[in-house]
């Protein structure tokens, strides 16, 4: 218990210096964007690691989150500490709703009825042309403050900190969450639903539940994005972010903390990396996920506690 | 209302609707048989069109040959994939075998575009311009050629799957893979006879629909929606329902973009399959897998 604190706390200061060991702008800008992701990762993985079900809906709340503090800061200059407030609220609301209705079904059905939730909603904000703008976007989106009279988070370190601090609260809320109760519910559903209702389980609460609060994740990370990148497009709600989001959470690790966080910057990395291999960069990037899955289907972070002897916080193993 | 014009859309949309059965018709008898969902089902799509091209353009082979010959490449590329991606997965979990094709899928998008470029092409066909009327309705022999031969393919392959052997071996893989292994069938043989096909009927579909629209190597995320929508709609595993519902889609799709508006005529599909869902949530065949 003591080394695990000693780790995390370890490793917050080490996330906390990173900023600071480089001057170089462009390196600042990937941090920010592995922080985003790795917190829309969490999110995510709360659906896809704990409770065991698979959505391809996720980034449409991630984009919604954008729309609505960028609608806010750019039609009404409502703050975009409100905004972001806003943002999760509306994601959360959305994400009640959908999830209400989708969650009856299960498996490969729920996933594609998440797809389909997520479609609507990217096919609704690229027509809407009136709030949206449409394909077009929104752009000039303010930078996040606190508050108006309050100086704005201008330059990629400072936003890389605010996103890390959501990143941290969310890892840690989400080891408190396994630590509990409701933390075992969640996993009890998804190794067996049937035998968790027989155990007085409310199966379909505890998924709403899970949905809810990762809806409402989302589209935090999707305000913070919108105020550090200014510009939004539909697309943010697109398949291949989508994609990249599972590719996130299962590469790294589902089920686990560290695994999105890792994901994340594996996704970041691995890409920047690639440039170096002009066309080529996509084929040899597919390649190697499909790769990582095949032979590493616990995700990197079972190879790491492989490494140090040490089990997996949640077996995956016995997940199938 | 006008009756010429909404019969025209109810045609036309028969016509787009067989092209979602032939596409659907392949996720499904993956699903159905090997319990696999295939991402990487629309690129399969997509080189059934991109090799209908190239090898009309570099065998000189006319339309209908390099039909054929497409599609047999192409069947044979998914018994590949099998052999090198899903047979090897096949006790892993569901997210690993999704992912896994999702990444294929990103390797064959990128890996087209690199070999062959990402400008759409033509493919040429001698029925494109050719029509048939018939009273006020107006079809190009294409749309024709698209609804009969997918007709035909999906009555061959009700039949194949009913009648023969081979098929009697698919339904047995797909009611139970171990007790179908212990009668002695070849699980291996059956996996990759089934990927043949499905890939097959994907590359049939995108060869039969190449020449009515532009080929390029992200076609095949679009197809794999439709396919998704189909699928579930009709219910996972089901051939009848894919027949059902692809059908059902492709003229719901085109009365909504005429009467509607184009823009929202995709959100549409999704719309009938939440409402489907939620009627019933193993969609409209549901309970009858593929087998019974």
């Amino acid at each position: 218990m003591i080394t695990r604190s000693l780790t995390s706390a370890g490793a917050i200061a080490a996330l906390t210096a990173l900023p600071f060991l480089t001057a170089n702008t462009y390196l600042h800008h990937l941090m920010v964007l592995w922080m985003l992701y790795a917190l829309v990762a969490l999110s995510l993985n709360i659906v896809t690691g704990y409770l065991g079900e698979l959505t391809f809906g996720h980034a449409a709340f991630f984009g919604l989150g954008a729309y609505v503090t960028a609608i806010l800061a750019t039609r009404f200059g409502i703050p975009a500490i409100i905004g972001l407030l806003a943002a999760g609220v509306v994601a959360a609301a959305f994400g009640a709703v959908i999830g209400y209705v989708a969650l009856r079904i299960r498996g490969p059905q729920f996933a594609i009825l998440t797809l389909g939730f997520g479609s609507i909603i990217y096919t609704v904000t690229t027509y809407w042309v009136d709030v949206t703008r449409g394909p077009m976007g929104i752009s000039n989106i303010p930078f996040f403050s606190f508050g108006r009279m309050l100086p704005q988070l201008e330059t990629a370190r400072q936003s890389y900190l605010l996103a890390l601090v959501f990143v941290v609260a969310t890892a840690y809320a989400c080891r408190a969450l396994m630590a509990s109760r409701t933390g075992r519910a969640f996993i009890a559903v998804r190794e067996n639903d049937a035998l968790a209702a027989s155990l007085g389980i409310d199966v379909f609460r505890m998924k709403l539940l899970g949905f809810v609060a990762a809806t409402a994740i989302a589209g935090l990370g999707g305000a913070l994005y919108a105020h550090y990148i200014r510009v939004i497009t539909p697309e943010l709600m697109g398949l291949p972010y989508m994609a990249a989001l599972i590719i996130m959470v299962i590469v790294g690790g589902r089920g686990t903390i560290a695994g999105p966080i890792l994901g994340a910057f594996i996704y970041i990395g691995l890409l920047e990396l690639l440039r170096a291999a002009g066309p080529l960069r996509m084929v040899i990037f597919a390649a190697l996920l499909t790769a990582s899955v095949i032979f590493l289907p616990g995700g990197v972070v079972s190879v790491a506690a492989k490494l140090i002897r040490r089990r997996p916080r949640v077996d995956l193993q016995a997940a199938s | 209302m006008d009756t010429t014009l909404l019969l025209q859309q109810i045609v036309n949309g028969l016509v787009a609707g067989m092209s979602y059965v032939l596409i659907a018709t392949g996720l499904t008898l993956v699903f159905g048989v090997l319990r696999i969902i295939n991402f990487a089902h629309g690129e399969f799509y997509m080189l059934g069109a991109l090799s209908t091209f190239y090898v009309g353009r570099l065998a000189g082979l006319d339309y209908i040959s390099s039909t054929v010959a497409a599609t047999l490449l192409v069947a044979l590329l998914g018994m590949l994939a099998n052999k090198l991606f899903f047979w090897p997965l096949r006790r892993e979990h569901e997210f690993t075998i999704l992912l896994a094709s999702l990444g294929l899928s990103l390797f064959l998008v990128n890996g087209t575009e690199l070999l062959f470029g990402a400008d759409p092409k033509y493919l040429d066909s001698p029925f494109a311009d050719e029509t048939v009327e018939v009273g006020s309705i107006v079809v190009t022999q294409q749309r024709l050629l698209i609804f009969l031969v997918a007709a035909v393919a999906i009555g061959g392959l009700y039949a194949f799957i009913r009648f023969s052997r081979l098929g009697k071996m698919m339904r047995a893989t797909a009611q139970n893979p171990e007790g179908a292994a212990l009668t002695g069938i070849d699980i291996g043989f059956v996996h990759a006879y089934t990927f043949a096909l499905s890939c097959g009927l994907a590359a049939l579909a995108g060869a039969l629909v190449g020449p009515t629209v532009m080929v390029f190597p992200t076609v095949g995320s679009w197809a794999v929606l439709k396919g998704f929508i189909v699928v579930v709609m009709g219910g996972l595993g089901s051939v009848s329902g894919a027949l059902v519902g692809g059908l059902a889609l492709g003229v719901i799709e085109a009365l909504a973009g005429n009467y509607i508006s184009l823009g929202f005529k995709e959100a549409i599909g999704y719309g009938i399959i939440i409402v489907v869902l939620l009627w019933r949530p193993n969609g409209l065949f549901g309970g009858e897998r593929i087998a019974r």
